[in-house]
């Protein structure tokens, strides 16, 4: 098969806006996604330990529920935040990613419900451990399991979307015989271990993170607090240390080891190191890591970008057709609504993780929650209005 | 050779890869409906506790929330983008159409979305560590998010049947394709049926206190008959309107099964109707389990034949009625550049345009015939028909024993003929060459009589 296909195979309609902004959108919302996906694997993998010990240890006691609250609200978040970088690549990448779904059709069906059942399971580990004040691990470890199968299956997506149209072909129909089972599967290790790995350092840095807020509770004790900002540095080092090494590895792999982002990214990992050793205040330290994820983002797009155009894909000749009312509809929602309601509910999740004994958070006496609410609630209506006028313009436009 | 941008088939046996959406989609529906609808349910109940200053409505709601925060929004979400990965995996020019349209509305409904999760994880674990009325307000902000994921996916799915009109053909614009004749019908429609989902689990939810607290049981569940009782007459009312928005190749399915669709729907309004009478009259009567069981009867006998009409209605497209079922582009769209795909399969064949047929089978032979019309029958009929003997999905072999004269080779191919000439207004006016039809039928003839 000619590797002309890759542009045959784009979208006749074009795309409805520059593709080098699908591709920053891609960069930016696929680093939000991993970051959770890493927080959910590291945070669900270390609570399988602690609810073994937290029948006997009072810091597990105290940090596992805490773990598995974290590990389903980033599993929750993991599949939101799935969901751009999905409509991104698509747009700009639909070749290889359209093939990938249809040549590996049968697991795209299996991972959804494989992801579904991993998820149940997750929440009943949750209740059994809620309800026993320990324990569930048997049934938390099938379903971690189930999640880093999905996790493989969703690698495998990745992998045949940056395939050649020849090794397309040979999935397809093997030795000229067409099989449409949708069963085919590859997988590059380390490109898959490297990013698996990340979930050890950024599950230290959570812990670092952890560490900081309860220690202005005062029913938190100090033993508790240096208990996991320790167990978080040991975490964040020894696994910027391994993450370190396969990312070398995996750069050597693709020929991208001197490439500039590929340096950039290995100076950021070292100057996380840093920080995670020695910076107390280890909010900045996640700042720092918001930028190592987002260069590593930065080279997964790369590494696709030169296998394509390698290929002889035309990724910025992809035709245009303009559409500015619902890009002006998206960056508006997104920047303006997006950015003031999920200030608005962080805020008060903020105050009342803060709230002491049982406490309850008057939110009509905090200037900052009862500004934020009435901004949100107003944005709220002011886009529902505007929704439906612009519907209503369109339809007397179009059928009077 | 002049390939056309088609994909490789992903075909399921027996059931046909369509078949597996359709399943992803009722619980999806089930779940992502109810989210809706209950979104809606709490705003009204933040409401009443905040007026009435009642604690005891809080716990109703923490525990309809649990309970949502596991069927909608673990099998909710995960199902949503699961549409999208098996329609994908099914019909990928048919989400390209889709996506390449629409992504920034994609991307808004994902910004609401997540505000949506976000929201109702606060909402729920909040109840008792925030005042009622910071909590109503947070709620309203749910609500009108929840209905926001609607007001922006419904434009979409809508466009699905069709736009209705020429606009978007003519000038390509995303907001003449949303704003079709049925988006509107289609919004309420389901809105009607959010509010009666809500009122369903509600009952599973309310009828489950009963130990606790019988009083506030039976209130509940009496609120929750009349809120079923007035979703499923804006259902009722809006799927009169929304029918009467539907395009002609519709019509013509819906006439097919038009006498079973108004059974079905009879017996389903009659059923509920009872149901929520009883839960208004006799409140005490509604166990849990009577509760859970119609949950099952509204998703097993009113959502997936629902959906599969629905998904019949839009044949023989996929998407804004120019995109055939099979991928195959039908007409003009000038706004976008698109070209009619139509005259070149018809010139060319569908072997001289898919890029994924293997150099072996290109040229039809006598020992290569029944593989080829075997990989044509998949190409263009897989979408619509389960292929095999005993199919579940539409099965084509069915059909001919039961709807043409003969199952003979010749019979076959001269009603594919027919197919060609557009005579029959839900299959694609596709017309392929003759050596093409001729593989295809007598790969199908020896299906029918294997």
């Amino acid at each position: 098969m000619d590797a002309t296909i890759l542009n045959v195979l784009r979208d006749p309609a074009g795309v409805p806006f520059y593709p080098v902004v699908f591709q920053g959108l891609y960069i930016l919302t696929w680093a939000l996604h991993a970051a959770f996906v890493l927080l959910a694997l590291g945070s669900f993998g270390l609570s399988l330990y602690g609810s073994m010990k937290q029948k006997h240890d009072a810091n597990w006691k105290i940090l596992n529920p805490h773990l598995i609250q974290t590990g389903k609200l980033s599993i929750s978040l993991l599949i939101l935040l799935g969901i751009a970088p999905l409509l991104f690549t698509q747009v700009i990448y639909d070749a290889g990613w359209y093939v990938a779904n249809t040549l590996s059709g049968a697991w795209v069906f299996i991972f959804i419900y494989a992801l579904i059942t991993a998820y149940l399971m997750f929440y009943w580990y949750y209740y059994a451990n809620k309800r026993n004040g320990g324990g569930g691990t048997f049934v938390g470890l099938i379903s971690f399991l189930i999640i880093v199968f999905c996790g493989v299956l969703m690698h495998n997506f990745a992998v045949v979307s940056i395939s050649t149209p020849d090794q397309w072909m040979a999935m397809y129909a093997p030795n000229g015989v067409i099989d449409t089972s949708g069963l085919n599967l590859k997988w590059d290790v380390v490109r898959l271990a490297f990013l698996v790995s990340l979930s050890i350092p950024v599950l230290g840095i959570f812990l670092q993170n952890y560490s900081d807020f309860v220690s202005t509770k005062s029913d938190y004790s100090a033993d508790f607090v240096s208990f996991t900002r320790k167990l978080g540095t040991k975490f964040a080092v020894v696994g910027l240390l391994i993450s370190a090494v396969l990312f070398v590895l995996w750069m050597m792999q693709v020929g991208l080891l001197m490439n500039i982002v590929s340096l950039a990214t290995i100076v950021s990992v070292v100057i996380l190191l840093l920080m995670a050793m020695f910076l107390k205040n280890s909010y900045i330290t996640t700042l720092w890591l918001v930028v190592v994820a987002l260069l590593i983002s930065g080279i997964r797009e790369l590494i696709r970008y030169n296998i394509m155009s390698g290929l002889g894909y035309d990724l910025y000749g992809y035709p245009v057709n303009l559409e500015i009312p619902t890009i002006a509809m998206f960056l508006s929602t997104f920047v303006i609504l997006g950015f003031t309601g999920v200030a608005y509910i962080l805020t008060m999740a903020w105050k009342v993780g803060k709230l002491e004994n049982g406490a309850t958070l008057d939110g009509t006496k905090s200037a900052a929650v009862t500004k934020l609410g009435n901004i949100t609630l107003g944005l709220f209506v002011l886009w529902m209005l505007i929704y439906f006028a612009w519907g209503m313009v369109i339809l007397f436009k179009n059928t009077l | 050779m002049d390939y056309l941008g088609l994909f490789p088939v992903f075909y399921v046996p027996d059931v046909g890869s369509a078949w597996l959406m359709g399943l992803t989609g009722t619980i999806h529906i089930m779940a992502s409906h109810t989210s809706v609808g209950a979104a809606m349910l709490f705003a009204f109940l933040a409401y009443k506790a905040y007026k009435e200053d009642r604690d005891d409505l809080y716990d109703y709601m923490k525990r309809y929330g649990m309970f949502l925060l596991i069927f909608s929004y673990v099998i909710g979400s995960i199902t949503g983008p699961g549409i999208w990965y098996t329609a994908t995996a099914a019909s990928p020019r048919g989400i390209s159409a889709l996506i390449h349209n629409f992504v920034w509305v994609w991307a808004t409904e994902w910004v609401f979305f997540i505000y949506e999760v976000i929201a109702v994880f606060a909402l729920v674990y909040f109840i008792g560590k925030i005042d009622k009325k910071t909590h109503l307000k947070l709620t309203l902000t749910f609500a009108i998010a929840s209905v926001g994921t609607l007001a922006l996916i419904i434009g979409i799915i809508s466009f699905m049947m069709w736009p209705g009109n020429d606009a978007f053909y003519n000038t390509g614009s995303a907001s003449d394709a949303f704003f079709g004749i049925n988006t509107f019908p289609h919004m309420f429609l389901r809105i009607g049926f959010m509010i009666m989902m809500s009122g369903v689990i509600g009952l599973i939810i309310s009828s489950a206190m009963k130990r606790e607290n019988v009083e506030l049981s039976n209130e509940l569940t009496r609120k929750m008959g009349f809120v079923g009782l007035l979703g499923g007459f804006i259902a009722l009312f809006f799927f009169m309107w929304y029918i009467s928005t539907l395009p002609a190749n519709a019509e013509a399915v819906l006439g097919l099964t038009l006498d079973s669709i108004v059974l079905n729907r009879i017996i389903l309004a009659i059923l509920f109707s009872l149901y929520f009478f009883l839960a208004i009259l006799k409140p005490q009567w509604i166990g849990k389990y009577l509760a859970v069981i119609m949950m099952f009867v509204i998703g097993i006998v009113g959502v997936w034949p629902g959906e599969k009409l629905r998904e019949s209605m839009r044949k023989p497209y996929v998407a804004g009625q120019y995109i055939y079922s099979n991928q195959i582009i039908s007409r003009d769209v000038p706004g976008k550049g698109v070209k009619s795909e139509v005259e070149v399969v018809a010139a060319k064949g569908l072997l001289g345009v898919d890029p994924w047929v293997p150099d072996r089978l290109r040229t039809i032979t006598p020992e290569n015939k029944l593989e080829v019309g075997e990989y044509l029958t998949k190409r263009a009929c897989s979408n619509c028909h389960s292929l095999e003997k005993g199919g579940k999905y539409r099965s084509m072999v069915m059909l001919i024993e039961t709807k043409l004269p003969g199952t003979d080779k010749e019979t076959i191919k001269n009603y594919m003929h027919v197919i060609g000439t557009g005579a029959i207004p839900y299959m694609p006016k596709i017309a392929l060459p003759d050596e093409e039809y001729d593989a295809m039928a007598e790969w199908i003839a020896a299906q029918v009589n294997n």
